[in-house]
């Protein structure tokens, strides 16, 4: 019996081609080999507790992180999620403090966070200012908005029982909390929508090439528009988780969360100019920050030497995402020539494959077809 | 009334310290007695002579004085210096018939954003200000070539909440410093509490503020002499906060987890201070009741941590006296400015630890100051 020919075997091979396809591979790999590592050397590390500590303290980042990974794979740049991430928690604090009830005043920060995002949208759509300038700005107004209306001091007084799970601060069963439902929960819808709906994939075909996405009928300032206001829901999310998460929500609470966000985004594989990311790398992203800080913690690394370790495993997760993609790439263009050789007409190029679209699912946007031919490299 | 009576109390004690510090105005102010209905009403309850506040009316004469504040970031520490600020600056306008211009800008972001505290100075250097006064995370030779500049341009420069105590005197180039001794007035004071209060041995976490901040280097210095003077306290773990709470929260969490046998945290800041009491929640484990649990300290002083100091969610903080440094900085101001008087280069400020035992006082203090007469810059 030919064994690979058997349903089994063939699901089997789909997903090794698809886990293999996956470029957060090489930073999880390197994860993998660091917590190994670091069990040896700190028995800390691998506890239940620290574990826990490490799943809560990445979930802010992680709903971030989301919203910034669909704007970067539809060509943006979202510098304004950390300042609408403040925003947000002081609007929903703010309600609560004013007596209105947890869903309306969650609402209030949620139609915030959409609203910004549609606004970033416009900007760069309609008027055609630049993602970086428009979302430098809107950071600006934004926190610039908490800061005049709190004057500085921080919002208190909004805690009740049911704010301490949306926090994460009461546990729901053992060491799971609600934010990690939630976050689960986010990067199964958004990963579904980026990788199996039309529309998400829309986001990578505008990511790509703007103009051939236009050329194939997209409307690309639709989805523009509606990649920041996604991202501008995502911000308000962390902002609500935020603020129970710390209690007291400071009008600088917020800051530099919106470079953690992108640098999440990017090592989990999103690319800066586009077209290219997905959620599962977010987390891994999200992870790959939080783990390092943890690291630093638990090793007693002084701090003068924090922010150089961060910048380097920022450097080294980049790079063994682009090391297995090249790998990756590299192992597909042997099999593609002993395949081709059994085979004929021969492939001449990969730049052939701009006019040949292969239907193989391997084709992702960072293959050289057009980004209306191109599959998106999603996990869902 | 009971807080203009606390107040009374409180600015004859501020008076005294000040005199030792030169601020002639601030003396005679607090000296003395029978004042007109102006100084009766803004003085705080102090008495002012007609005689002398009418001569120093003649001097003042309706005269507009332009002052620029840019704190490193806006923060309840500094809402509360700014607003104790206010208040002086309307006592004195009752009293001697000034007219204040306030402006008050912080750069956008973190204490980091230094370059944007340099762009304001510059900026109101050549709008010709009578009086800027910055606290700021910048470098310090950076700004003092700008303060020189700017002294050069006839612009008085004076620095609040800063570490000046870090440089050497002679380098200063601004009119005063009002703040307090980081080594001496918080760190030291906070390492001493919690050798005391642990009975000489324990183990303690630290949470810093980021690597390279004056302040964390100064409170450092003293934390580690007392440090020093209480060989059986034990640092058994420490990491950076940034000082903010979210930070502060997981690195205690980190080290909670790596260290089961801890006593004490210092926090270098407040709010790391409270997101190291909420890691102590969240592990389950026990606060200090005076008797065993792990004891929490940081510092500032502000309205929000003292709460949390009666709620015994936080053992203690190092109050830095910013409602006294946002008093005296307008004193010494009008002083210099407008009186044409001499300051010493450092006014340091009364600090203290504040826990369950004082803290109605400092609360007290602290929420008078917040709760402005009027507002200025708006």
């Amino acid at each position: 019996m030919n064994r690979a020919s058997t349903p089994s075997h063939a699901a089997g091979e789909a997903l090794r081609r698809r886990v293999l396809a996956d470029p957060s591979i090489g930073i999880l790999s390197l994860l993998a080999i660091a917590s190994i590592v670091m069990s040896i050397v700190e028995p800390t590390f691998a506890t239940e507790g620290n574990v826990t500590n490490i799943v809560n303290t990445m979930m802010t980042v992680s709903f971030l992180a989301i919203g910034m990974t669909v704007v970067l794979i539809a060509g943006g740049l979202d510098l304004s999620v950390g300042a609408v991430m403040g925003l947000c928690a002081g609007v929903a604090a703010n309600l609560l403090t004013q007596g209105l009830s947890m869903p309306v005043a969650f609402a209030g920060a949620l139609a915030v966070g959409a609203g910004i995002g549609l606004a970033n949208g416009l900007l760069i759509t309609k008027l055609g200012i630049p993602d970086f300038i428009a979302t430098l700005a809107m950071m600006g107004i934004a926190g610039g908005v908490l800061l005049y209306w709190t004057a500085g001091v921080p919002i208190l007084g909004y805690m009740n029982q049911t704010y301490y799970y949306i926090g994460g601060l009461t546990r729901i069963a053992g060491p799971i909390t609600f934010p990690m439902i939630l976050v689960v929960v986010i990067a199964v819808a958004v990963g579904l929508l980026l990788g199996r709906t039309r529309f998400g994939m829309m986001f990578y075909a505008v990511g790509s090439s703007p103009t051939g996405a236009l050329h194939a009928g997209v409307r690309v300032d639709r989805v523009k528009i509606a990649a920041y206001v996604v991202s501008g829901l995502m911000a308000a999310v962390a902002g609500i988780h935020i603020a129970g998460r710390t209690t007291t929500v400071p009008p600088l609470i917020g800051n530099g969360y919106e470079i953690t966000a992108i640098a999440a985004a990017v090592i989990g594989g999103a690319s800066l100019t586009g077209g290219k990311g997905h959620v599962f790398g977010a987390l891994v992203g999200a992870l790959t920050l939080t783990m390092t800080r943890n690291i630093i913690n638990l090793t007693g690394v002084e701090s003068s030497w924090q922010a150089v370790v961060t910048g380097l495993v920022l450097i080294l997760a980049v790079a063994a995402n682009q090391a297995w993609t090249v790998l990756r790439a590299r192992s597909r263009t042997k099999a593609l020539a002993k395949g081709s050789a059994a085979t004929s007409p021969p492939l001449a190029s990969r730049t052939s494959r701009v006019h040949h679209p292969s239907p193989t699912p391997d084709d992702g946007v960072g293959s050289d077809a057009p980004a209306a031919e191109r599959r998106p490299e999603t996990i869902a | 009334m009971n807080q203009n009576g606390g107040m009374s109390r409180r600015a004859v004690l501020r008076t005294s310290s000040l005199v030792g510090a030169g601020i002639g105005a601030m003396a005679l102010t607090g000296c003395t007695a029978g004042g007109g209905s102006a100084a009766a009403g803004g003085g705080g309850g102090s008495a002012g002579s007609l005689s002398y506040d009418d001569a120093i009316k003649k001097v003042v004469a309706g005269r507009e004085i332009k002052v620029g504040f840019t704190p490193p970031v806006l923060s309840e520490n500094f809402t509360q210096i700014e607003h104790a600020a206010w208040h002086k600056m309307y006592e004195y306008e009752q009293r001697f018939g000034c007219r204040w211009v306030w402006e008050r800008q912080a750069p956008v972001g973190d204490f980091n954003a230094v370059q944007g505290t340099l762009g304001i100075v510059q900026s109101w250097v050549s709008r010709k200000f009578d009086a800027i006064a910055v606290c700021t995370g910048a470098n310090f030779a950076t700004v003092q070539a700008l303060y020189q500049d700017a002294s050069d341009k006839g612009v008085k420069i004076y620095q609040f909440n800063q570490p000046a105590e870090l440089y050497p005197p002679e380098e200063l180039r601004t009119v005063t410093n009002v703040g307090y001794d980081n080594r001496w007035q918080s760190g030291y004071l906070a390492g001493t509490y919690i050798a005391e209060k642990l009975g000489g041995s324990g183990n303690i976490l630290q949470i810093w503020g980021p690597s390279g901040s004056d302040w964390t280097r100064g409170r450092k210095i003293g934390f580690d002499k007392a440090l020093a003077e209480n060989p059986g306290i034990k640092v058994v773990g420490e990491a950076d906060g940034g000082y903010v709470r979210d930070k502060g929260f997981a690195a205690a969490q980190d080290l909670l987890t790596k260290n089961k046998d801890v006593d004490a945290i210092y926090g270098e800041n407040e709010e790391m201070a409270l997101g190291a009491s909420q890691a102590i929640d969240q592990a389950g484990l026990k606060h200090w009741d005076g008797e065993d649990g792990i004891l929490t300290i940081g510092a500032d002083g502000l309205v929000s941590g003292y709460d949390q100091i009666s709620a015994g969610k936080l053992t203690a903080t190092v109050d830095i006296g910013g409602v006294d440094q946002g008093q005296n900085l307008i004193e010494a101001i009008f002083a210099t400015a407008v009186l044409g008087e001499t300051v010493t280069q450092i006014i340091n400020n009364p600090t203290q630890v504040v826990d369950k035992t004082n803290v109605d006082w400092h609360r007290a203090y602290t929420k008078w100051a917040l709760d402005v007469p009027k507002k200025y810059g708006d």
